[in-house]
């Protein structure tokens, strides 16, 4: 209904039976839409509750034994003993901090290891990435088949999750941290090479064609013409993507694959009492420094301006 | 200035251009910056991959060829009960699905006690958010563990774990777009007299529903990607069915397994992609 039809009226009670009429007709054909959605949304509501077996009375008999598993995780200090330290047979005494924690320097070791294998991960995953995103984008590539073989290769290093890889690898070369290292820095190689290429994308070509123009070879175009350009973006992903491998790195583990993730998953399928949260506790705080320590960074060497 | 090509320019043509714009050319100090970090990089790098015995590789090539060859030469394809198979991503899809809009319920709710606007009493509003913070900082597979260790093997366990950790990340992005509302609607609402609940009835929810909607929508595609994994350690879906079967060398099946939920993953993405062009628009993002 237009102004037009509304202004050829004639009389104010005309006008709004027009608009009552448009409005009713608006809100029926909403309303036919609204109850289509309820309907396909109910439908797969049901089949889902169907397929995955959520039904009520499991739920009912699952819930107390979800409070009841963490009743027995949590850590039973006391606290008139707890910073008691070792007793001189080196004995920790039951419900001081020393007891809870009797296994600390093992994690810290694994915690270390953790946040080498995510580094290094993230350092070869980025190399390959450099290499691989150049030939990856539609701009820069040789010619159409080194950008489809590039692309195509990418997809599938980051389309499988890090943690099948991990199985994998481990298989191949055995249980400890090298797997997880090579697992994430495939996935990361793949992840950060869309995200370079991305950026390859959005540059400027003017670079790249005066170094053309003075004779240079593709090597040249990308070294003098691009690579200055697209260096800062890239450093911030590459730090971004190190936060992502840190946590990455803590659950490889559960295949075999190194770091905290595989004293976390001997800690839980092996044993229910207090050493459950003293791992998942340094866990968030490991995930919770790196955070703030990545940031701190990023914006002092890089400035808030370049993300967007 | 004509250009000239590299191969014309003379060693005395770059001292002269040296001479003249001194800043473009790299100092003694800043090259050997440049070089000795690289030189770390390198050093490191080797360094730890020497810690974690990169040669490994060098006595697994056989292993490694045995398992490549099993995984790309598919044999005995009548016996790889397609039914189990793709039950179980129907199954993960179910998780994901039911997982997602459980925490789009719970962080309806749980948004506007974290957001600065709807509760004002601060220790409550950052209480909840360190709450939501421990949900998020542990990960979703780390939850399907404790889940799995608690109510038993099974998708129960995976929507459990898919609730809890995006109930973390939706609480803290629909507590953001409550924040990031306007005004006056709110304050035209209340001015007619009408109660809290209607206040955010009326006021807050026709501005963020949008918001709402799209965000869930995206956290259903990635609990999909996230629910693949989950069965890995016993929370159900197609995972299960990946290390029941890897666990049992079928790896031409693992490969067939994995290629078929790639190809899922993809139709949801492009799906919901579609959704949100077409309900939503470009807008809300």
């Amino acid at each position: 209904m237009t102004d037009a039809t509304l202004a050829t009226r004639s009389g104010e009670s005309d006008a709004v039976t027009t608009f009552e009429q448009h409005r009713a007709e608006l809100i029926r054909s909403r309303r036919a839409m609204n109850l289509l959605f309820i309907a396909l949304f109910a439908a797969a509501t049901v089949a889902s509750i169907y397929v995955s077996r959520f039904y009520p009375d499991r739920l009912a008999s699952g819930l107390p034994r979800i409070f009841e598993y963490f009743g027995t995780i949590m850590p039973n200090l006391e606290l008139d003993k707890l910073f008691v330290g070792r007793g001189d047979d080196g004995r920790a005494v039951a419900g001081s901090i020393v007891y809870w924690y009797s296994d600390f320097w093992v994690y810290v070791r694994l915690i270390f290891e953790t946040i080498l294998m995510a580094l290094t991960a993230t350092i070869l995953g980025a190399a390959a990435a450099f290499l691989l995103c150049f030939p990856a984008s539609r701009n820069l590539a040789p010619n159409t088949i080194v950008y489809w073989i590039s692309r195509r290769f990418m997809e599938i290093c980051r389309g499988v999750p890090e943690i099948l890889y991990a199985l994998i690898l481990v298989f191949a070369v055995g249980i400890g941290p090298l797997a997880g290292v090579v697992a994430i820095a495939i996935h990361t190689a793949g992840a950060l090479g869309k995200l370079f290429s991305e950026v390859n994308e959005n540059a400027s070509m003017r670079p790249v064609e005066g170094i053309r123009g003075v004779g240079g070879t593709w090597f040249e175009e990308m070294r003098y013409g691009v690579v200055p350009q697209v260096m800062p973006n890239f450093a911030s992903y590459t730090l971004l993507r190190f936060e992502i491998n840190v946590r990455a790195s803590s659950i490889v583990g559960f295949v075999g694959a190194g770091g905290i993730g595989q004293e976390l998953n001997r800690v839980i399928s092996l044993y229910s009492d207090d050493r459950v949260v003293a791992v998942l506790l340094l866990v968030v705080i490991l995930v919770t420094m790196i955070d703030l320590f990545s940031e701190r960074l990023r914006t002092h060497f890089i400035g808030k301006e370049n993300f967007r | 200035m004509s250009a000239l090509p590299f191969s014309e320019i003379h060693a005395t043509q770059i001292e002269a251009a040296r001479r003249e714009h001194p800043a473009i050319f790299p100092t003694v100090s800043r090259w050997a910056t440049m070089w000795s970090l690289w030189a770390v990089l390198v050093l490191y790098t080797a360094g730890s991959l020497w810690y974690f015995e990169v040669w490994r590789f060098a006595t697994a090539s056989d292993r490694v060829w045995r398992l490549v060859s099993s995984m790309f030469i598919w044999k005995d394809m009548g016996t790889w009960r397609y039914f189990d198979i793709y039950s179980a991503i129907a199954q993960t899809l179910a998780m994901a699905f039911l997982g997602t809009m459980l925490a789009s319920v719970a962080a309806l709710f749980i948004g506007f006690f974290a957001a600065r606007n709807t509760m004002p009493i601060s220790p409550v509003r950052h209480l909840v958010r360190r709450i939501l913070d421990v949900l998020r900082g542990v990960d979703q597979l780390v939850w399907g563990l404790v889940f799995v260790r608690a109510v038993g093997l099974g998708p129960l366990a995976g929507v459990l774990a898919i609730f809890v950790s995006d109930t973390g990340t939706l609480s803290k992005l629909y507590s953001e777009a409550i924040e990031n509302i306007d005004r006056k609607q709110v304050e035209g609402v209340r001015a007619t007299g009408a109660g809290p609940i209607k206040v955010v009835r009326y006021g807050y929810l026709p501005q963020v529903l949008p918001i709402f909607i799209s965000q869930s929508l995206y956290f259903f595609e990635s609990s999909t990607r996230s629910a693949t994994i989950l069965g890995l350690v016993g929370a159900g879906g197609i995972g299960m069915i990946i290390i029941e079967r890897f666990r049992a060398n079928l790896f031409d099946q693992v490969t067939f397994v994995v290629v078929n939920v790639l190809v899922c993953i993809f139709v949801i993405d492009w799906f919901s992609k579609k959704i949100r062009q077409r309900f939503i628009g470009e807008r809300a993002h």
